[in-house]
């Protein structure tokens, strides 16, 4: 009996370990808006707001029926705390999504994204048309904190915290993108442009990798976690691009939405870029690109639905969310709670 | 059978027949003052009493089942005491499937407080649960918030010392009160002090006065209460300095197709029929004005105020600055400021701001428009404008990216915006300058700019129009004589309406477009009265005689001498010279005429007439009134 304990923990300890790879070590949540027409005033009709892919791969709401939820983050140690950028500006729940708390007074609205850093998870950066807000307590005051950012030119669309190191924080705004290294008290500007950037990732595989996608200037690769950016030649600048992302399963996997060009990608880490809208409905109005923790590629094409890719672009399938506009992929590590 | 006597009879007639809309249907009514002070409040109240007796009856809906009432319906009901349990009933019913916005909370609030004492309480704890469970938007402009604020400030007074959890905000009832009460000071020193972002709109004007009506007679506290009453005076005060005969002339922020060409034709009118009754109301009592007429009792109508508009023995200038509502980019500033002038005379009125890019959808930036003795129907109006039509001036104002918004917004309400043909809009490529009844407009549009033409609106109630060789082209409107110079060729083309913002389809109301298909444009307009000259001919004649020189290259520019003998120099992107002297706009005040007046950061305004004077003095919270 003694002697057969050990083999016995041995073979349920691999088997928890087979289970375990085969399980992907992310989460993946959108926030979609099923909302056509809706202006304020008309009644809510279907569900909008924060949903996650569950195993079967169904998308399962969570929250709040809101028609103007832009971005989702999470407290790293509690799944349980959720943060929602929507019209009103920043909302929190502390309970898994049944109570929430509008965060900001009056003096803040229509904020665009929102992140709380993984190595201070009681700090969260908030995105706003007329700049950057701040919280050390998990929201529950904010502050602006804008010190070098322009004081016109500064309506911020994106933030995203650098995983490596606490403070070390992007913003993606009108005049370029901007870097704080001291949690948001001064920021500098790393990339100038004179349209919007609207979006700012970090890759999963090299923290020191950084994509931004612009309205009028393409997109821009750093590989010094932000301080300097190239531009990606092969990516067209012809049209606005919404938004990139990469692929957590496969280093030189990337995609871009946009709505004048549809969805594009590269599987050569952005040398190269080929359009994947064959299967899209037209006009390939392409809101958001996301990839899922196992490497399924989706596009959120306006007024029609969300589509999804097992092979990266080149064949596409109608998923569910019907009519709907996703404002957000967010993928994330899977949370212990 | 006199106007007067007319309306008379029908206020009568319609009180056997209260399903009916006897102001908005019958003939308009007499513009001449009611100096009886008696006299003028029993019609007043006369007015607020067929308002409320017709919603209870049914409004719209013509129906009295209490079952299919909206909540306007039921606040009707509740002041006339009729069917209270069935209105009760209603509410619960309506609660279960509550709004969410600033559009669902001020007709909620109205119910909470009209129906403290009479509905049940299961009707009352169903509105107060549902601003428990549904999440309310707060909107993106100047009117929403004012009507959210103000609706939560009375929220959380009505339930005070209510915990977080109980509110869809997630906050406790005092930090709501207290969100609220901050807010709304902000924009009241900002409206007092530096002008109206939503400056004399022709639809919203009643998502403030509502509410505001609402603050000034239920707030608890003595400065909210007095700061609603403050504010109302000062909306309407500024509503019957810029009306003409009941009509809101002049530029707006914010307005639309319909209001644009019929002027009448704005929610502005339901008020000054309320209030002042020199023009017939429009249908429905402006819809969402069935709110104001439940506590319409409460108000009195201040004699300055109604004096002003509807005692006016001369001509008057009204100049008086505003802000754009908000630019969150691609703009040097802010919330940059407006300077609007407005010239109104007995059988017309000219009114304009500078133009630029203003609201970039809504806007209205000039006009001529005449008097008719019953506006309804009538397009009084003439006017030019660049048809914009652009992401950048959308991404400006909005939280939106480049692409959708274009034609995004044709399907929320604003169907013209990206029609070449449309007549609602501002331009950063139009320049505009007025003095009295002389404007004009330049026009400087870069080359690939989406539709590059200007359009000038000439109504189906124009007569005698005449494209003279001279250039001019001449037309009376009502009484008075118009003349439009169009500073390059153009071709005419008809006039195609959208009846409604939900409009899927245009129609031919009659008018039209003159359409000007270049790049450097121009339009001068010069108004004036027919009684001022013999006939059209003399006006003709009198307008061929005024030197003109102008050119279109390399900017747009003119040297105009105007039928009131001024020699007016403007070019795009330069200040107007009168006799050589240019504007300094830098001294412009918040409000400057006959009427109304106050100086920049002041938060005080003097409205007077004749004897009379009224001062609302914010940074007091006074209102004086004296007899000069």
């Amino acid at each position: 009996m003694i002697k057969k304990t050990p083999a016995f923990i041995l073979l349920v300890l691999l088997a928890i370990g087979t289970l375990a790879a085969a399980e992907p070590a992310y989460d993946f949540f959108v926030c979609a808006n099923i909302n056509r027409n809706y202006v304020i005033g008309s009644k809510i009709v279907t569900t909008n707001g924060v949903f996650q892919r569950d195993a079967a791969g169904e998308w399962k709401h969570l929250g709040y029926n809101d028609t103007g939820i832009s971005a989702v983050a999470f407290d790293p140690r509690d799944r349980n705390v959720i943060y929602t950028s929507a019209l009103n500006g920043l909302w929190r729940s502390l309970d898994g999504g049944k109570l929430w708390r509008m965060c900001n007074d009056w003096d803040m609205t229509e904020s665009r994204d929102v992140a709380v850093d993984p190595n201070a998870p009681d700090h969260v950066y908030l995105a706003l048309p007329d700049g950057v807000a701040f919280s050390s307590d998990r929201a529950q005051t904010l502050v602006r904190r804008e010190n070098g950012l322009p004081a016109r030119g500064k309506y911020t669309q994106v933030v995203q915290v650098d995983r490596t190191r606490a403070g070390r924080v992007l913003a993606g705004c009108e005049l370029g993108v901007y870097l704080t290294e001291d949690a948001a008290l001064h920021w500098r500007q790393v990339l100038p442009t004179k349209e919007m950037v609207f979006d700012i990732q970090q890759s999963p595989h090299d923290p020191l990798v950084w994509l931004a996608v612009t309205q009028s200037v393409g997109a821009w690769r750093s590989l010094d976690g932000g301080l300097s950016w190239k531009q990606l030649a092969a990516v067209p600048t012809t049209h606005p691009l919404y938004n990139i992302t990469f692929d957590v399963t496969n280093p030189q996997r990337l995609a871009i939405g946009s709505w004048g060009l549809g969805a594009l990608t590269s599987e050569d880490g952005g040398q190269t870029w080929t359009d994947r809208n064959a299967g899209l409905p037209a006009p390939h109005r392409v809101w958001r690109v996301g990839v899922d923790p196992v490497g399924q590629l989706y596009a959120s094409v306006v007024a029609e639905t969300l589509f999804v890719s097992s092979d990266f672009g080149r064949t596409w399938k109608p998923d569910s969310l019907a009519g709907s506009v996703v404002n957000k992929f967010l993928i994330q590590p899977k949370s212990a709670h | 059978m006199n106007r007067a006597f007319i309306s008379v009879f029908f206020l009568l007639f319609s009180a056997l027949f209260v399903s009916a809309q006897p102001a908005c249907e019958g003939p308009p009514p007499s513009t001449v003052p009611v100096l009886d002070p008696v006299k003028r409040r029993a019609e007043y109240l006369a007015r607020v009493d067929e308002v409320i007796n017709w919603a209870a009856d049914g409004g719209q809906a013509k129906t009295d089942d209490p079952a299919k009432l909206d909540l306007a319906m039921i606040a009707s009901k509740i002041v006339l005491r009729e069917d209270l349990h069935g209105c009760s009933q209603r509410v619960i019913n309506l609660m279960s499937d509550p709004g969410t916005g600033p559009f669902w909370m001020f007709p909620t609030v109205c119910i909470a407080y009209l129906g403290r004492d009479h509905l049940t309480p299961e009707a009352l704890a169903s509105i107060r649960t549902a601003w428990r469970t549904t999440r309310q938007l707060r909107g993106d402009t100047e009117n929403h918030w004012a009507m959210y604020y103000i609706s939560l400030y009375l929220m959380a007074e009505l339930y005070p010392n209510e915990p977080a959890e109980s509110w869809y905000s997630g906050k406790s009832s005092s930090e709501n009160l207290a969100e609220a009460r901050s807010y709304l000071i902000y924009w009241m020193d900002l409206a007092t002090s530096v002008g109206q972002g939503e400056f004399n709109p022709t639809h919203y004007i009643g998502e403030y006065v509502i509410p505001l009506q609402f603050l000034a007679n239920w707030a608890k506290d003595p400065a909210m209460k007095k700061r609603g009453a403050m504010m109302l005076d000062w909306l309407f005060a500024d509503l019957a300095a810029n009306t003409l005969n009941g009509v809101l002339r002049g530029p707006n922020a914010r307005t639309d197709e319909g209001s644009a060409i019929e002027r009448w034709q704005a929610m502005a009118s339901y008020f000054s029929w309320l209030l002042f009754g020199n023009t017939p109301p429009t249908s429905g009592y402006g819809g969402w004005g069935l709110y104001f007429a439940p506590l319409a009792k409460n108000y009195e109508v201040p004699e300055v105020i109604y004096r002003i508009a509807t005692d006016r023995t001369g001509d008057h200038l009204q100049r008086d600055r505003a802000r754009v509502r908000r630019f969150w980019r691609y703009s040097d500033e802010l919330s940059p400021p407006v300077y609007k002038t407005n010239y109104l005379r007995r059988d017309y009125a000219v009114g304009s701001t500078r133009g630029g890019l203003m609201d970039a959808i809504q806007a209205h930036v000039w006009d001529v428009t005449w008097a008719e003795a019953d506006p309804r129907g009538k397009h009084n109006t003439m006017f030019s404008l660049h048809p914009l039509s652009s992401m950048q001036a959308l991404e400006s104002m909005f939280v939106t990216y480049p692409e959708p918004m274009i034609k995004g917004v044709t399907f929320e309400g604003k169907p013209s915006y990206d029609s070449p043909d449309k007549i609602v809009g501002s331009s950063p490529y139009e320049r505009v300058c007025q003095d009295l009844d002389t404007v004009i407009a330049l026009y400087d549009i870069p080359a690939g700019t989406r539709f590059p033409h200007i359009n000038g609106f000439f109504s189906k109630d124009l007569v005698n129009v005449t494209e003279d060789k001279s250039g001019w082209i001449f037309a009376q409107g009502g009484q008075a004589y118009l003349a439009y110079r169009p500073l390059a060729p153009y071709h005419w083309e008809k006039y195609l309406h959208y009846t409604s913002g939900w409009a899927k389809v245009r129609r031919d109301l009659g008018g039209s477009l003159l359409v000007s298909p270049h790049l450097k444009n121009g339009t001068i307009v010069q108004a004036a009265s027919a009684s001022e000259f013999k006939d059209f001919a003399a006006f003709k004649a009198a307008i061929n005689a005024l030197p003109l020189l102008f050119t279109l290259e390399p900017t747009p520019s003119v040297q105009f001498t105007s039928l009131r003998g001024k020699q007016l120099s403007f070019a795009f992107d330069q200040v107007l010279t009168v006799d050589g002297r240019a504007i300094d706009y830098s001294k412009w005040k918040l409000f400057e005429g006959p009427y109304l007046n106050s100086e920049i950061g002041s938060r005080k305004l003097t409205i007077t007439h004749g004897r009379l004077e009224r001062v609302l003095d914010f940074n007091t919270l006074t209102v004086t009134d004296r007899v000069r």
